[in-house]
């Protein structure tokens, strides 16, 4: 046997191995990855919906044109309930893309919560928006109409306190924020498209 | 945005607002250790330009047509470096038919391509961000102009430094490191550029 | 040669991030906090033992002619394992390492430790340069790390550190911090330790 072909299936023998190893290993985790995705799934969602105990996931696709920042829908639900809406919106920020669990309550028609999933924001100014003291004035607000964004104090709910030197930050937040709200009075309330 | 617009788009971003040596850190031994001539800088430049478009193309086709369809997305590191080893293996025969100057003055840096994490990083990247074909190409390709901007401009300052005083202790790495750090400051003035 | 004088070896005279000047990608990347210090030294030593391990074992079969190939496969597997281990396992770290898990795999100190040492020497001592090395990564990050997140945010370990009048210098967490925190380590060390690396 040449050395050519020698070296060649020496390097096949390594590379089969390395592969036989990987499909075990992947084989192992792959249970456990998928419930971490999933229950990390969960408490995202309920940290912006407390009161739904069960999400089922809302059909989007024929709205993706319209609703370019809609990432995924699910509805929340309390037995057989139905409580609000959890929305994960991309939204573009300073730093990159900024990903946003938004919790609307459909009883009282209300945020329920805002959070941030992931972002690229400057540390110090505009990742405090990912800060519990900054959305936290999410909570409560009215989803009749979109909110707007002022520096200095909010005079009315429907008006949110920008961080100071990280305007374009706070305003990703409330553009996603409008957008689910936005998605929900336009098609999942009652009187909206899909009902 | 048109298509074009968003291509545009990709280009700047991956130049100057990300720049993969300055904002995200990749290529950094490659960085340091062939900077020290501008001459040599601009052909390990157009080295890396070549292997990240190539890469950017030939693992697209790998993760779409191959990897995910069979679902072994794992497989994804593994057969992405093999990629790239080949492509840097190919590329060097190429150099030392056609320019053994350059070949001789790259020197070990040049099969060292391989192991530059911004070749690597970028075709991750480029999946990570779900780019199409031709989005990933010039995702590549800015990659790698914004690598050779970073290395030429950098190789320019040290070959300045070379002539002067500098403390024994800081001589070499350190110095060299800390010239890229106020590089990197001048580079930070991108962020926000665009909206 | 001695195990211990092996492992010291990996930890200080031949220290991965401060003599060779080897892996300064994950370096400056992750050391904006202490945490992410540890928590990708720990990843990158598991694939050096295991890479240093395979490599001292197959010493004999790997045709010198695709070696670095051959070493790359190795390398790619253990670090696809650490991948899909943490992932199952420690999903927060997960996050926070990101893209730098399958990055492990072009850490050149790896493949640095893989053609000088593990390739010429038997399986024991393999193991603990890996370790060695592992450790002195580890450590390294550890130091950087603290210094950046204590100038730049004021906590360590994600425990407030400062004083209410001090205002962090957030560019020490941003690339510049990075860059700048590495080269005055280093030449503070240049001085402390009477030498220089030429790079």
């Amino acid at each position: 046997m040449s050395d050519s072909v020698k070296m060649s299936l020496k390097l096949f023998i390594i590379t089969a191995v390395a592969a036989l190893a990987l499909g075990v290993t992947h084989a192992v985790t792959e249970e456990p990855i998928r419930q971490q995705n999933e229950l990390a799934g969960i408490e995202s969602r309920k940290a912006v919906l407390p009161d739904g105990e069960e999400f089922i996931e809302v059909d989007t696709a024929r709205y993706q044109a319209e609703y370019p920042g809609i990432i995924e829908v699910f509805e929340g639900r309390k037995g057989s309930t139905e409580v609000g809406y959890v929305f994960k919106i991309l939204s573009k920020g300073y730093g990159g893309n900024m990903e946003l669990y938004i919790g609307i309550n459909t009883s009282e028609s209300k945020l329920d919560g805002v959070t941030i999933a992931s972002h690229s924001e400057t540390p110090g100014l505009g990742a405090n928006a990912a800060e519990p003291g900054f959305l936290g004035q999410f909570y409560g607000k009215p989803v009749i109409s979109p909110l707007t964004v002022v520096k200095g104090d909010s005079g009315n709910a429907e008006e949110v306190e920008a961080i100071t030197g990280a305007t374009i930050s706070t305003k990703a937040v409330v553009e996603g924020v409008n957008e689910a709200i936005l998605f929900y009075n336009q098609v999942l309330r009652d009187g909206g498209e899909a009902r | 945005m048109g298509y074009i617009g968003k291509i545009f788009m990709i280009l700047l971003s991956s130049i100057l607002i990300n720049n993969f040596v300055m904002s995200r850190f990749l290529g950094i031994c490659p960085f340091l250790g062939v900077s020290k001539r501008v001459e040599t800088a601009v052909g390990m430049g157009a080295a890396v330009t070549f292997v990240m478009a190539m890469t950017s193309l030939i693992t697209y086709i790998i993760q779409y047509g191959i990897l995910e369809p069979l679902n072994i997305q794992y497989l994804q590191t593994i057969v992405f470096i093999l990629v790239i080893a080949c492509l840097v293996q190919f590329v060097e025969m190429v150099i030392q038919k056609s320019s053994p100057t350059l070949y001789k003055a790259l020197g070990v840096y040049l099969p060292l391509i391989t192991t530059n994490c911004a070749v690597l990083g970028v075709a991750i990247i480029n999946i990570d961000e779900k780019y199409d074909l031709i989005q990933a190409l010039f995702n590549g390709i800015g990659a790698a102009l914004g690598f050779t901007l970073a290395i030429v401009l950098f190789a320019g300052i040290r070959e300045r430094l070379e002539l002067s005083d500098i403390p024994k202790p800081l001589k070499g790495f350190p110095i060299a490191l800390i010239t890229a750090g106020l590089m990197s400051v001048a580079f930070l003035g991108f962020q926000g550029l665009i909206k | 040669m001695k195990l211990s004088k092996v492992f010291i070896n990996g930890v200080l005279n031949e220290n991965p991030t401060f003599r060779l000047v080897l892996g300064m990608c994950p370096t400056l990347a992750l050391t904006t906090a202490a945490i992410n210090g540890i928590g990708m030294g720990l990843a990158t030593t598991f694939v050096l033992v295991g890479s240093n391990l395979a490599i001292s074992l197959l010493k004999n079969f790997i045709p010198s002619k695709v070696r670095i190939p051959a070493y790359v496969v190795i390398i790619a597997t253990f670090v696809t394992i650490v991948d899909m281990i943490m992932q199952a396992f420690v999903p927060a770290l997960y996050e926070s390492l990101g893209i730098y898990i399958p990055l492990i795999v072009v850490n050149c100190i790896i493949l640095a430790r893989a053609e000088s040492f593990a390739s010429k020497n038997s399986l024991l001592p393999s193991i603990i340069d890996g370790l060695g090395m592992g450790a002195g990564f580890t450590v390294a990050l550890l130091l950087l790390g603290s210094i950046r997140e204590i100038l730049g945010s004021g906590s360590w370990f994600g425990i407030p550190v400062v004083s209410e009048g001090f205002s962090p210098a957030v560019i020490m967490i941003l690339p510049p911090g990075g860059f700048i925190t590495l080269g005055l380590v280093l030449g503070l060390l240049n001085k402390l330790t009477g030498k220089t690396e030429q790079p």
